[in-house]
């Protein structure tokens, strides 16, 4: 019996291997829990591959832009807000990557590794999520784009909530037209389920020359001193980067006004690649940018070894440059911030649903991304751009600064017609809010993204400031 | 001087080996509650379910359970109870399922159970007598493997094994019963082995167990069949160098059969990829693995889960059931009560009689330890999934009465060695 008790050994090797194995197995179980429970499989969140029951969410003022009623996803009663805050919340669908719903699914359903979906199933709902947008400004920007494809976004660049995010198009998420949207060959609902602020990237246009700018500021002491000659282009390089009028000689300040490519061109070439590439690197294009959960596309700008005239093309926002409009939206909050950029964050308040408050957020952090002086200085450009060149009257009461954009996506004569930019900010005190509009294939900044932008902040004005 | 130091640490060593037996009358009360709280949770989550099914099958069942300690513990004056305790808790949860998804199938789980202990008392009777067991050896091995060969030739495929038959309207998987055969014959014969001829006897016994169930397509309970072969050969022989060998053949012959035979890889093409036939082929693990993390810790109660709607979910997918509806700790509680029944097995074989019982012990725990490895790890994909149930708590009437003839083994260790443990332990207090 004693030789027996001595190769029972071999029983303990195989305890030991089930030991092991279970330790493995809930590990596995631990770090895979989040996204097993959360298939859409799962019955009890999901009833024929829509999510069936899961907290509210709400904008910044409580009004519900999603709930759970009677074990069914029920959203606003406005059309226009459902439509505007679509992309937003997200479809129940889970199209939508970015959508609070699928990027904050494990919050909205309550679901954790330790109670599983228990409190779900006690309470009939998930943790409810208030959101920093307005669903008023939302809807007022959506009417404002129209029937073209593009993105507005605004937000406070001193707490970095964000106040209204658009994206167009999109769809009545309580009566989704889907044999419209599977058999569309009109074009009209493509990329639907792309939220465009957040996972859009475009050619930014002539809006990139507040980055030239700011890398000018940082790099040639005597810029303001500096002329440039404009003579409808500039050549360079056996061709030519082209300008969209004729400004004669003219001063740094007045290029940007009148969004001069010549001047611009030059600027870029004279500051080179490496400065060019410093600045957008201190700025964080290229960088994996968040809000939140919410993962942003990532923005590009590479002029690495390119010739003198794709850095000036480049310059101007032409060239391979690819932006971000949420990532732009934050640049230019930083300039209108003094130099600091506050992140953006859509995410105000989670409360659990026994209504206790498990997450509130705080102002988004800030890091200086240029100097105050820098800052500065910008400022008083872009505000001149608002003053000297498209017109106060263009955005009443505002005390506006800003840049528009004709980004060019087509070399061909009369190609896809340009995308339509505007990004800018408010100086007011008590509205602290900056703005990126961006109209696909709208054509001219001035004339189509600034009579969005200046709707949509006016419609900001009368909401804050009574 | 010395003399006495090593007389004192032998002493403490025997000390240490006959702990104090845990007391069996508060476990079982823990134990009922933990049973009655089941009966109010399935009342309460599924009033559908006829008060008199719950009170007929859990009124019998802990009734029953009383009996048993009051009978072998009050009357006899047995000592130690962590065997039953083990097979009556696990017992517990499996009926719990079976009444909470099944419940008109609830009584016939209750038979099996009530056969199952039955089949437990009958064999620690039948063990007792080492003479007895060796006489019984050869018509058991002969029963075992005829059974096998019928149940092959008897048998209609289902689900694409051949391992079911039905005898007067009542379904039974015969392998389930030979694995008591199995046990039984193997520790017999290596206790009296004398010749090589009884050992060559022995080889052919094992093979045409193993044969048959391979025949059936029951890969599962071949694996299981080959796992108790080779813990007993090794425990008669020590020598882990032929093991090696037969192992090394036998993972060649798999790796054959798997070439040759593609319909056999098909069925372990899901094998790590269950997400990609969630809808199809892994439809059932993809399953278990969501709603065993839905449950959480603590689980959403009997009776609240979803799994339970998947084909199968109280015989296949038992470990998720537990998982999803009693919690992840209470599942891996029940993980470890089969580790318990092996160092149990493992620290009484050097006090058992004869090397039958110890073999038979450490070869028993050691199968429902290795079926319960590849039940769990089977189904939630860190092993290749051959679908095999879980002891005790999925439902079938074979397989418990299976898992209760099995801890019979585990038991007579025990119910051999009580008086002496008497002895020891009253040693060891002076």
């Amino acid at each position: 019996m004693k030789t027996m008790s001595k190769r029972a050994w071999v029983l303990y090797v195989f305890i030991a291997a089930f030991l092991a194995g279970l330790v493995v197995l809930f590990y596995t179980f631990y770090t895979n829990a989040d996204s097993w429970a959360m298939k859409k499989a799962n019955r009890h969140l999901y009833s024929s591959g829509t999510l069936s029951v899961a907290g509210s969410i709400k904008d910044e003022t409580g009004a519900v832009l999603a709930e759970t009623k009677d074990g069914k996803r029920v959203y606003n009663s406005d059309k226009t807000v459902r439509t505007a805050t679509m992309h937003t919340v997200g479809d129940s669908e889970g199209y939508v990557a970015t959508g609070v719903q699928t990027s904050y699914k494990d919050v909205i359903t309550g679901y954790n590794f330790v109670d599983g979906i228990y409190n779900l199933k006690k309470y009939g709902k998930g943790n409810d999520v208030n959101l920093t947008i307005n669903a008023q400004l939302c809807a007022a920007a959506y009417s404002a784009l129209g029937n073209n494809k593009g993105t507005v976004g605004v937000y406070n660049y001193k707490t970095g909530q964000l106040l209204c995010v658009v994206s167009s198009p999109s769809y009545d998420i309580a009566n989704k037209p889907v044999s419209s949207i599977n058999n569309d060959k009109t074009g009209a609902y493509d990329g639907v389920y792309l939220n465009r602020f957040f996972s859009g990237v475009y050619t930014p246009g002539s809006t990139f020359k507040i980055i030239t700018s700011i890398c000018a500021i940082e790099n040639i002491p005597d810029i303001n001193s500096q002329t440039f000659k404009c003579t409808g282009e500039y050549k360079v390089g056996g061709s030519s980067v082209k300008c969209l009028g004729v400004h004669g000689t003219i001063g740094f300040e007045k290029a940007l006004n009148e969004s001069c490519n010549s001047a611009f061109a030059q600027i870029a070439i004279e500051l080179g690649p490496d400065k060019l590439m410093a600045t957008a690197k201190e700025l964080g294009l290229g960088n994996q940018m968040y809000v939140g959960n919410i993962r942003l596309a990532k923005s590009s700008f590479n002029v690495t070894g390119a010739s003198d005239l794709d850095v000036g093309w480049s310059g101007v926002g032409q060239y391979t440059t690819r932006i971000n409009p949420c990532q732009m939206l934050s640049i230019v909050g930083a300039v209108a911030n003094g130099g600091s950029s506050v992140s953006p964050y859509l995410v105000g308040k989670i409360t659990s649903q026994t209504g206790k408050t498990i997450y509130e957020a705080k102002p988004g952090s800030a890091t200086q991304l240029i100097s105050s002086d820098t800052a500065s200085k910008m400022n008083d450009m872009l505000r001149s751009n608002v003053k000297n060149a498209y017109g106060d009257n263009k955005f009443p009461n505002l005390k506006m600064c800003g840049k528009t954009g004709t980004a060019e996506v087509s070399s061909e004569e009369g190609g896809a017609r340009p995308h339509a930019w505007f990004v800018g900010y408010s100086q007011r005190e008590d509205l602290p809010l900056a703005i990126v509009v961006v109209v696909e294939n709208g054509g001219g900044g001035a004339s189509v993204a600034i009579p969005v932008a200046s709707k949509t902040m006016q419609k900001a004005l009368s909401i804050y400031v009574k | 001087m010395a003399q006495e130091n090593t007389r004192k640490k032998q002493k403490k060593k025997r000390t240490k080996k006959y702990r104090k037996p845990v007391n069996w009358l508060i476990l079982l009360i823990i134990m009922t509650v933990f049973q009655l709280v089941c009966a109010v949770q399935i009342n309460m989550n599924s009033p559908d379910i006829p008060l008199t099914t719950l009170y007929i099958v859990f009124g019998a069942y802990i009734a029953i359970e009383w009996a048993y300690f009051i009978f072998f513990g009050a009357v006899l004056h047995r000592k130690s109870f962590e065997i039953e305790l083990i097979a009556f808790f696990l017992t517990g949860i499996g009926l719990t399922l079976t009444t909470s998804v099944y419940p008109d199938k609830a009584f016939v789980q209750l038979a099996a159970v009530i056969m199952g202990i039955a089949v437990f008392i009958v064999m620690l009777w039948v063990l007792s007598d080492i003479d007895r067991v060796v006489k019984l050896r050869v018509p058991v091995a002969v029963v075992s493997v005829l059974t096998l060969v019928a149940t092959r030739l008897l048998a209609h495929n289902i689900n694409g094994a051949y391992n079911w038959i039905r005898i007067g309207g009542v379904s039974i998987q015969p392998s389930e019963i030979v694995k008591i055969g199995f046990v039984f014959v193997g520790a017999a014969t290596l206790e009296y082995l004398q010749s090589t001829r009884s050992l060559t006897k022995y080889l052919i016994f094992a093979l045409s167990c193993i044969g048959c169930l391979f025949l059936m397509k029951d890969f599962g309970t071949a694996l299981i069949f080959f796992f108790t072969f080779l813990i007993m050969a090794f425990l008669r022989s020590g020598d882990i160098k032929t093991i090696f060998l037969v192992c090394a053949a036998a993972l060649g012959g798999g790796g054959l059969v798997l070439t040759f035979k593609p319909y056999v890889a098909k069925r372990f093409e899901t094998y790590r990829h269950v997400w990609e036939y969630a809808n199809d082929r892994g439809y059932q693990q993809a399953r278990l693995l969501i709603y065993s993390v839905s449950g959480g810790l603590f689980g959403l109660g009997i009776g609240n889960g979803k799994l339970r709607y998947v084909y199968a979910a109280t015989e296949d997918l038992a470990f998720g059931m537990v998982c999803e509806e009693f919690g992840i700790i209470i599942a891996f509680a029940v993980l470890l009560t089969f580790v318990a029944l092996v160092v149990y097995s493992i620290r009484y074989a050097v006090a058992a009689r004869s090397s039958f019982y110890s073999i038979a012990a450490c070869a028993a725990s050691g199968l429902l330890l290795f079926q319960a490895a590849l039940h769990v790890f089977g189904v939630t994909d860190l092993l290749p999934w051959t679908g095999v149930t879980l002891p005790f708590i999925s439902r079938g009437g074979s397989s418990m009465m299976c898992c209760w003839g099995l801890v019979a083994f585990i038991k007579a260790i025990d119910v051999k060695t009580y008086k002496r443990y008497d002895k020891v332990a009253a040693e060891s207090i002076k």
